[in-house]
């Protein structure tokens, strides 16, 4: 071994507050930005994830202006048949005023967006059904899944009361509608459709008069890496219908852009943590290389050169990044594997999407240990401007 | 040679005009009192400082004139240094300590073996594998000559290296340093401030307010204004 690597181990050993110091500012900073990374990113996948499977899928096809006046089902049948897609599934969306009279009161009226499902193929294709908590999902037409929020702001309604929608048809005329609630939905995150009420596809399109029409198609992939493949596809196979396809990325990007700045800004936090630690390693070399002082100049006097200096302590500064990108790599993944674990759902909260993305591990403990390096360069230098007369002067 | 060291008024003339040669092979004392500019003398020959003016010739090699690596590679190969006090590693074994010089050098070859030679050579090799900081101060000095050696200086240096021991410990290492010299026939160039404690030596140089005076014999034939 080069007897500076041996020496700067030594010298790290016999000074182990400062070694600590040191090792515990590098991988406070790495677990800083893991820590980071599972709460916010594992936020943002979740908030994905649940788009996905509630409302976008992982490609959306709608009109680009319009309803679908394709037949949905040979649309679905085009999708199904591809070996990447697991299901696929028609919806239509419209919106009704609402009251309830619970304990002979009656609410105000207010209005609420209504989605029209295929309950067989929605259960299949999407993972809204998973939201009823009460009750069951819609299974007859005139069964209603009301969102939990609007079950409270009518004032409590439960399974198996009765409701009267008002909507407004294609023709501008008022239809009311009366359906029976048979479940409620309820999504820990709130990117369900707590705020709507899901009734059958066939039902809303009747009362709007839209019999052959459909707002989107949502298709779910069993290999959503196809997603932008099977669109593309899509697209050209249907080259003079207006089709518009999403994947999930652009479907969420209005809600999910405001998001990711917020992940970038917190990031550039934790790469600050990061650089507070490179300067307390840049205090603490100082501290060492002063202590050192006078063995920096026995080691100039028996022959060991600037550069000899310079490398001995960039080597101690090696070691210490070393040894604080390992420790905080483990606190990060140690952290991570219980955050995996548990999702960080407690209380019904939003389940974390937690991954271990290895590449930005690496990253993150290699720029730890780069700047534990750099931060030595400084003290370091001033190791070798040290005179051997002067240093060792100062016994 | 002269060396100063400040500026203006507060300057301090440390050496004034010292010329001398020395011949190899040499036991020279340098003494003096304290102040008067002895460990001066020993840096500029040592190396480790710069003369304000003069010249150094060692080795038929004008040192004045090398850049800061070369004179590194010079003390590292062609100086030995003893010091006063404490000049070990604290980090280091003594062993390590001995090997360091080869080690700077890169010449690792029998370097454990001329170290362990050099170990018996000044009765440590009982303490090879202890911290430096764990040995006595007689024993630091020891190991501190046997460093001094183990690259096989032309010149070896010691400041005061009896300044930090009580009078018996002293006496071994001034007889263990007259030893060597018979043994190695390596110049020697000793700082004391007691030069009865060496006895009998080829020169004795005295050092008085920065000047160098030669004693007996010799007085009057090398020393000289430059
Ligand atoms: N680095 C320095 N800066 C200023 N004055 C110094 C320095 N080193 C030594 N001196 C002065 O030079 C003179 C000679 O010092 P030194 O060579 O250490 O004497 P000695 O070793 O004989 O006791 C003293 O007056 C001392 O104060
Ligand atoms: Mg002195």
């Amino acid at each position: 071994m080069d007897y500076r690597v041996h020496l700067a181990k030594r010298m790290l050993t016999n000074k182990k507050g400062s070694l600590i110091g040191a090792v515990l500012a590098v991988s406070i900073g790495i677990l800083v930005i893991h820590v980071n990374f599972v709460i916010f990113q594992g936020l943002y996948d979740a908030i994905v994830r649940d788009l996905k499977d509630y409302r976008f899928g992982d490609i959306l096809v709608s009109n680009d202006e319009d309803y679908i006046d394709k037949s949905d089902i040979a649309l679905i049948n085009w999708f199904e048949r591809n070996p990447y897609v697991e299901a696929a599934t028609s919806r239509l969306d419209g919106s009704a005023s609402i009251n309830a009279t619970k304990f002979g009161k009656r609410t105000e009226e207010f209005r609420i967006p209504v989605l029209g499902v295929d309950p067989l193929r929605d259960t299949r294709a999407s993972a809204i059904h998973n939201t009823v908590g009460d009750g069951q999902f819609v299974f007859a037409r005139n069964s209603l899944v009301m969102g939990s929020r609007v079950a409270r702001d009518l004032g409590g309604v439960e399974v198996g009361d009765n409701v009267r929608l008002k909507f407004v048809d294609r023709h501008g005329e008022d239809q009311l509608k009366r359906f029976v609630v048979t479940g409620i939905t309820s999504s820990a995150g709130g990117q369900g459709l707590d705020g709507s009420v899901i009734v059958h596809i066939d039902t809303l399109r009747s009362i709007l008069d839209r019999t052959d029409e459909t707002g989107t198609i949502l298709v779910k992939l069993n290999d959503p890496t196809k997603a932008v493949e099977i669109k593309d596809l899509f697209l050209r196979s249907f080259p003079s219908d207006d089709f518009k396809a999403e994947t999930i990325e652009e479907s969420a990007e209005t809600q999910l852009s405001g998001f990711r700045s917020g992940i970038a800004l917190i990031n550039l936090i934790g790469y600050f943590g990061m650089m507070s630690s490179a300067f307390a390693i840049v205090t603490i070399q100082m501290m060492l290389v002063s202590s050192k002082t006078r063995e920096i100049g026995i080691m100039r006097a028996i022959g060991a050169k600037r550069m000899d200096i310079l490398t001995l302590f960039l080597f101690q500064g090696m070691i210490i990044g070393a040894m604080g990108a390992a420790a905080g790599t483990g606190l990060g993944l140690v952290y991570t594997f219980y955050a995996k674990e548990t999702k960080m759902q407690f209380e019904g909260s939003l389940a974390l999407e937690v991954t271990y993305n290895w590449e930005k591990i690496g990253q993150t403990a290699l720029t730890s240990f780069g700047l534990a390096v750099i931060a030595s360069i400084y003290p370091a230098y001033r190791a070798t401007r040290l005179l051997p007369v002067e240093a060792m002067r100062t016994v | 040679m002269n060396k100063t060291y400040g500026e203006g008024e507060t300057a301090v003339h440390a050496l004034k005009d010292v010329s001398f040669s020395i011949k190899r092979g040499e036991l020279l004392l340098i003494v003096g009192s304290s102040g008067s500019g002895k460990s001066t003398l020993l840096n500029m020959i040592g190396l480790l400082d710069r003369p304000t003016s003069g010249k150094i010739f060692l080795d038929g090699i004008e040192t004045t004139t090398l850049n800061d690596n070369e004179i590194s590679s010079f003390r590292n190969s062609k100086l030995g240094f003893v010091f006063q006090s404490a000049n070990l590693l604290s980090d280091l074994t003594v062993l390590e300590n001995i090997l360091l010089p080869r080690k700077i050098q890169r010449t690792d070859e029998n370097a454990v073996d001329d170290a362990k030679k050099l170990l018996r050579t000044v009765g440590l090799e009982k303490q090879m594998n202890n911290r430096a900081n764990k040995i006595s101060g007689g024993q630091a000095q020891r190991a501190a000559i046997a460093r001094g050696l183990i690259n096989n200086p032309t010149i070896v240096l010691a400041d005061e290296p009896t300044g930090n021991l009580d009078s018996v410990t002293a006496e071994i290492i001034v007889q263990l340093m007259k030893s060597l010299v018979k043994k190695l026939g390596q110049t020697f160039i000793i700082v004391t401030h007691d030069k009865h404690q060496f006895g009998d030596v080829d020169r004795v140089i005295t050092i008085k307010d920065g000047r160098a005076f030669e004693e007996e014999e010799q007085r009057g034939m090398e020393v000289a204004a430059s």
